[in-house]
This record gives structure tokens, C-alpha cells and sequence, in this order.
């Protein structure tokens, strides 16, 4: 464990920092992995064709194959929450309910083999599950895929996430991550804003106004829900024209379903398009999703909640540039994220003005 | 971008040895990356943010101040600076920085006052009216901003995907 655990040397002596982070060293981890999956499968593992990835900006991925005499060859996803991470400190929990609970429903997810959330052999929590065959679509940059084709892939992202909604999280694992009373999302607006108000980050006067306008004005959920918390294009696999399996439920919780409705249709996840994969109209995304969860949408919630996304998307960047400026946690794309603050944070104006 | 100039070098320089310099066996491709980390120090020790920006945000903050120190008049409002803040000889990018971030807050303050319950109740229209200004002005400093935010290479720097990843 200390030896993957090894101090970053990559401080300068000459500026004092309060902070010498732990680094993540890819061959400790390699080697911690071969330990942790011989001794939870009996058989000696080897680790093959390992390599960071570069999907996701806060768990770190490594994609390998694990070969043991008993098991073969079989393709895995490890995922390791990093101690200086965007979002650290990090819990594997929301995932492993996720992975556990989904398993076998309508939401397709990948097969957890393994996960620590004091870390074992590799030192920080983590979790290993199934590598998943397909593509990842980009959310950035409108493809070239075929306009039929995303549409029948855009109609899956809505009705999977209406059979996510549908779910009664009462006696799932999702139910202990209701913290509290019954405004969890009053309770999710304040974190945020408590977040943006750590004396290490940049102060922008319209997120200050703006979170207290949200805190006063966040609108009673029509039911409480499991959200997903980052259900967007990008976050799912998709093979032979189906979406094999959702992604990165690491923000997942209990909530208010226009929150998840309002985050897939941010023209940011959609190419700049305020089409749901650039092919879906917004009606079309909302009259499917009212007629496959049951949940009736209302347009001042859903307005609500795009003000409300666009002022998480800000407080997320901000989260990104302490984690590289204050934890010194070396991902140069956490450094430059903080480069769309300004678009970010116009656009949440604009969006508080349509919500108020 | 990163706030600090220093440390987004730093950052840059360990990306380039700790995941390009392991990961390349091309002596030429190496000599290249190490020439670029030399001029990265080098940078490090001469450059800094450009001041232009910065400045022209400040300016823009001091009328805001002035406008709503005169539409104020009368109300109990948060303190408002006395402008022009900036020192004519002021060319330190560091120094014109924190006063930006310093007038940030005070417009901050100013904003949530003025859409309060407080400044409401003293005279609706003109709490208004100050918020509106106060917004607007805000925008506007983000434009300045804007103005020097690169194009979002977000598919490439997500993606790891090479094509299209200059300018």
C-alpha cells in the first residue's frame, strides 16, 4: 500500500505549500492489482495490457486483462478514487449500490467484480467491473454517426433513464443515501454553495447571488427518485445500436427526477445542440419520458433545473481547479477546465432569468 | 485556465515527464519534449498573465461603482470604493488581479443587497434597476474574458483524440 501511496516529488522546494499530495503511481497500482485479484480469486493473476484512460475527469480508469489459470483472460475497468481528486474524498459506495442494485433491471450496467472502499492492496478506494464492449459517443462535438441511428439511440437514453425513475428506491441500497429530512435537494444546493464559497476558489458574484436564489426558490420534487446525478451523452456505452450500459454513477442519489431530465438536455452534452443528441426535439425528449416513467414534467421545475445544472457544471470546474492549483492533483485537463467558467456562468444568468 | 501562472507550468511540465517522456522511445520526440519543458522554465521565470485584460476589468468595475454610489444615494447599502482604485503606475499582473478579484466581491456584495428583501423594501424600482446594472455589468466582465478563452478543445483533451488540436 506505500509503495503505490509514494509522495509526488513534482512541488517546487522554492514555493511553500501547505499541501504534498499522494500520488497514484500507475506500476504500483498494476502490481497492487495482480495481489488484490490472486488473493479475492484463489488463483494467480496476471495483469496485462494496462493503461490509464483518458474517459472521466475525476475517478482515475485503467482498462487491462486479467489472466489466471482459473478465470482465462477477462477485459476489466478499474476505477480508483484519487486522495487529491476533483471530488475526493471519494466513496465507492454510490457505485457499488449502483452496479449491485441495477443489475438484471432496464437499467444496463456493467458487472462489479471487486470493490475496496478502504483500498486493500491498492491504497485508495476503488472498484474493478466488467469492460463493456462499444463505443462511448462523444458529447462535445456533434458526430457523424447516422441522424436514424442517434435517434433510436437518444429514444433509449430517455427510456432507460424513465425505468431509472420508475425504480422505488425503498429497500434498495440507493435508500441509505437519503442523509436527513425530506430536502435533500435544498440540502445538495447549499453543499454546492458551500463548495464555491471555500476561500481557495475564485469568487464570481452571480454564482453567490445566483446559489441563494436557488436555495430559496428549489421547487418540491413530484416524487423522489434514484438520479443518476451525471446522466448525459457520453456517460453510456452503446453496440450494435443499443446502449449496453450507463456510466459513471458516482453522483448519484435521491431526488428530484427534473434534475436528471434537465442535465442530459444541456446543450454542452449535446454539441451545442438544444436537441438531446442533436437529433431529439426537446417536446419529444419530455412527452417520451412522461410516458415511460409515469412522472408528469413541469416546465418550471425543468426550467429550475437548467439553471440548476449549468450552476452544478460551474461549481464542478471550480472543484477542478482547486484539485490541480490547491491538492496539486496533476491532470492538466483538470487545469484547463476552468477555462469555460465564463460561458458557464453567462449561461446561468440567462438560465435564472427563464427559471425566475 | 488555472488562476496561477506558475503552477499551470508546473502542471504542464509534469504531464510532459511523467506521461510523455515514459511513453515515447523516439530519441527525436524526446529531445523535443525536453527542449519544450527547458523553455517552460524559462517561461516560468520571465512571463506572467497579460495585464490588458485585467486592467480593462477594473475599469469597468470602478463606473459600476460610481454609477451605483450615485443611484444609491440615500439607501443603506454596502460600502461602495472610492474610484479610480488603480494606481496609475500599477503594472504588476498579480497586483491588478487581486483587485479584480477585490471588486468582485464587492460587486457580490452589492448584488445580493440589492436583490434583498432590504433593498426592496427602501425603493423597489431603484433596488431593481441597481440589480440589473450590477448583472450586466458582471456579463460584460465575463465577455473580457471570453474574449481570452481559446476555442474548447474539450472532444480532444476528453477523448485523448489528436485531429484538429492546434490553434
Amino acid at each position: 500500500m506505500q509503495e503505490v501511496a509514494k509522495r509526488s516529488d513534482d512541488v517546487s522546494d522554492a514555493a511553500p505549500e501547505p499541501v504534498r499530495p499522494v500520488a497514484v503511481n500507475d506500476d504500483a497500482v498494476r502490481t497492487a492489482l495482480a495481489q488484490h485479484l490472486s488473493r479475492i480469486s484463489g488463483s494467480r493473476t496476471e495483469i496485462t495490457s494496462f493503461g490509464r484512460k483518458s474517459s472521466g475527469f475525476s475517478w482515475i480508469t485503467y482498462a487491462f486483462v486479467a489472466r489466471s489459470a482459473v478465470e482465462g483472460d477477462r477485459k476489466l475497468i478499474l476505477r480508483v478514487g484519487p486522495p487529491n481528486g476533483l471530488f475526493a474524498p471519494y466513496s465507492v459506495l454510490p457505485q457499488v449500490y449502483a452496479l449491485q442494485s441495477l443489475a438484471g433491471s432496464g437499467v444496463p450496467v456493467p458487472a462489479l467484480v471487486s470493490s475496496e472502499q478502504d483500498g486493500a492492496e491498492i491504497g485508495f478506494p476503488f472498484f474493478i467491473c466488467a469492460h463493456v464492449e462499444g463505443d462511448v459517443p462523444a458529447p462535445w462535438a456533434a458526430s457523424e454517426l447516422d441522424p436514424a441511428h442517434k435517434r433510436a439511440i437518444a429514444r433509449q437514453f430517455v427510456e432507460i433513464l424513465a425505468s431509472l425513475h420508475r425504480i422505488d428506491p425503498v429497500g434498495t441500497p440507493f435508500a441509505s443515501l437519503q442523509q436527513g429530512g425530506e430536502r435533500a435537494e435544498v440540502r445538495a444546493i447549499a453543499g454546492w454553495r458551500a463548495s464555491l464559497a471555500r476561500p481557495t476558489a475564485r469568487y464570481y458574484p452571480l454564482l453567490d447571488w445566483g446559489g441563494r436564489w436557488l436555495e430559496d426558490n428549489c421547487p418540491q420534487p413530484p416524487c423522489r427518485t434514484i438520479v443518476h446525478g451525471d446522466y448525459r451523452i457520453g456517460n453510456f456505452i452503446e453496440h450494435s445500436g443499443r446502449i449496453a450500459a450507463i456510466l459513471d454513477w458516482e453522483l448519484t442519489h435521491l431526488g428530484d427526477p427534473h434534475e436528471d431530465l434537465a442535465w442530459a438536455m444541456m446543450p454542452t452534452f449535446n454539441a451545442r445542440s438544444r436537441k438531446l443528441y442533436g437529433v431529439l426535439e426537446r417536446a419529444e425528449v419530455i412527452d417520451l419520458y412522461q410516458r415511460a416513467s409515469g412522472i408528469a414534467v413541469s416546465d418550471k421545475s425543468l426550467a429550475f433545473y437548467e439553471a440548476y445544472a449549468l450552476y452544478q457544471a460551474a461549481a464542478i470546474q471550480m472543484c477542478a481547479v482547486r484539485a490541480f492549483e490547491v491538492d496539486r492533483f496533476n491532470d492538466m485537463r483538470l487545469a484547463v477546465m476552468a477555462s469555460q467558467m465564463p460561458s458557464i456562468v453567462r449561461a446561468f444568468e440567462r438560465a435564472l432569468e427563464a427559471a425566475a | 485556465m488555472s488562476a496561477s501562472f506558475e503552477r499551470l507550468i508546473d502542471g504542464i511540465i509534469d504531464a510532459l515527464q511523467s506521461h510523455v517522456v515514459p511513453n515515447s522511445n523516439d530519441d527525436f520526440v524526446r529531445g523535443q519534449v525536453f527542449s519544450a519543458i527547458y523553455a517552460l522554465n524559462g517561461l516560468k521565470l520571465a512571463a506572467d498573465w497579460k495585464a490588458g485584460p485585467l486592467l480593462e476589468q477594473v475599469r469597468l468595475q470602478d463606473d459600476t461603482f460610481a454609477t451605483v454610489k450615485r443611484l444609491a444615494r440615500g439607501m443603506a447599502h454596502p460600502e461602495i470604493p472610492a474610484t479610480p482604485r488603480l494606481p496609475s503606475d500599477m503594472s504588476d499582473a498579480g497586483a491588478i488581479e487581486a483587485l479584480r478579484d477585490d471588486g468582485d466581491r464587492r460587486l457580490g456584495q452589492l448584488l445580493l443587497w440589492a436583490s434583498g428583501a432590504d433593498a426592496r423594501a427602501a425603493n423597489r424600482d431603484l433596488a431593481t434597476e441597481i440589480e440589473r446594472l450590477l448583472r450586466r455589468t458582471i456579463c460584460d466582465q465575463l465577455k473580457i474574458e471570453l474574449a481570452t478563452t481559446p476555442k474548447s478543445m474539450l472532444q480532444q483533451i476528453a477523448g485523448g483524440d489528436g485531429s484538429a488540436a492546434q490553434g
